[in-house]
């Protein structure tokens, strides 16, 4: 330890800048916090590996509209997808408690059975959603999960009252 | 014991006349937007009361990438001028602009339950927020690393420039890709949203730019005393050592 200590000694006019070391000093050596950070840096690194991996199998084709899911059906066969389309038909509950109803997109339209969890209360005739499933061998779509999509579009309750209030108050 | 040395012309706290006019002013921009945004203005056609979310995610969504923008030119001055002030600025946005995007993610699950049906899908905008999210954590642990201070500066603002491509591509996801996520209501050319949700949500877009704003300010004030006790510490274990050395040279 000597000799190490030797080995950095300064001479002539040079100053000592080395780190003393004090053995009341508790703190965990800088190595160790350094290693944690790298550390922290691979998990991270991992982390956005695995969701690119997402955004490259997933995300960036995230749904078929129907005409584009119907025009791909034999391609498609069984495999899991999600289609978009606009509820065009009042929704029938069958026996078994599956939802029948109708979606459409561009023209086309497309028959879906869903037998999973209920939907959203956005839920209606007209609003555009995205079911999870499968073409079945019949033609309709056996949807496992359906997602109501929300428009751009924003529209406030009674907001013809609160122009004409606005509009009163300006006259 | 090692003694910390303090600057001798280290303030006690990081406020100015300017954060204490900025913090007045998100003061009052914040209690004029909840009062307006979540009690005054009506809900929303078809969501209801869920819309009130909308007025939050979404400025805060702005605001992170105002963060994130202050890390980009942080980033750039550092490599031009090779500045510890910009370095300190860089850090600052980005953390604000983390902390932003974390709660963007967390108030888009509480939205997306009532409206998608779900708290979570991997839609494109999703997952680029969440990249997005990821990406500026990374950026922050570079910043930790136990490098020479300059090379450590160097390489975070390298990584905080290109960190930020991700900004335009999370917020053109939606018309790049198909998206579960409504595309851009507000346009500078179109917008479909009536005048009072316009209001919230502008009002909204302003309290939290201030907001943000003040954060960064502070942050940044706090990383500058920071960086400014290790200068100083260094300085005075010169000078002890410089003093130790005359004084074994008069003995």
């Amino acid at each position: 330890m000597t000799d190490h200590h030797d080995e950095g000694a300064t001479s002539g006019d040079e100053l000592d800048l080395r780190p003393r070391t004090d053995a009341t000093d508790t703190t965990p050596p800088t190595r160790r916090r350094s290693w944690g950070a790298y550390a922290l840096l691979g998990l991270v690194g991992v982390a956005i590996v695995a969701v690119l991996g997402i955004a490259l199998t997933q995300a960036t084709v995230f749904f078929y509209n129907v005409d584009e899911a119907l025009e791909r059906q034999a391609e498609l066969g069984d495999d899991t997808f999600r289609m978009q389309g606009s509820v065009v038909t009042e929704t029938e509950v069958r026996d078994d408690g599956a939802l029948l109803f109708t979606i459409g997109f561009d023209g086309e339209q497309a028959d879906i059975v869903h037998v999973g969890d209920e939907p959203s209360d956005l839920f209606e005739v007209g609003i555009p959603v995205v079911v999870q499933g499968r073409w079945e061998t019949d033609g309709h779509f056996l949807s496992e999960q359906i997602l109501v999509k929300h428009s751009e579009t924003y529209e406030a309750e009674n907001q013809d009252r609160l122009d004409d209030a606005y509009d009163g108050a300006d006259g | 014991m090692t003694s910390i040395a303090v600057p001798p012309s280290a303030p006690e706290h990081t406020g100015s006349r300017l954060t204490r006019v900025l913090g007045a002013a998100t003061a009052v921009s914040w209690v004029v937007w909840l009062t307006y945004g979540l009690v005054l203005s009506p809900a929303d056609v078809v969501q209801s009361e869920s819309v009130r979310l909308f007025y939050l995610h979404v400025p805060l969504a702005l605001s992170a990438y105002l963060g994130f923008t202050v890390t980009l030119v942080g980033s750039i001055l550092v490599l031009r001028k090779n500045s510890a002030f910009w370095d300190q600025m860089a850090g600052a946005g980005a953390e604000v602009g983390l902390v932003l995007a974390g709660l963007v993610l967390v108030t888009g699950a509480l939205w997306g339950r009532p409206t998608w049906g779900t708290y979570w899908v991997w839609d494109p905008r999703i997952t680029a927020t969440t990249l997005l999210f990821l990406v500026y954590l990374g950026y922050l642990v570079v910043r930790r690393l136990d490098l020479d201070a300059e090379v450590r500066a160097r390489r975070a603002a390298v990584f905080g420039i290109v960190a930020f491509i991700n900004v335009p591509i999370t917020r053109y996801s939606v018309q790049i890709w198909n998206s579960l996520h409504q595309e851009a209501t507000l346009s500078l050319t179109d917008t479909e949203m009536d005048g009072s949700q316009l209001t919230s949500f502008a009002l909204g877009a302003i309290a939290m730019a201030l907001f943000t704003t003040w954060l960064i300010i502070h942050r940044f004030r706090v990383g500058w005393l920071e960086y400014e006790l290790d200068r100083s510490g260094l300085e005075s274990a010169i000078l002890e050592r410089r003093g130790e050395r005359t004084a074994t040279e008069v003995v």
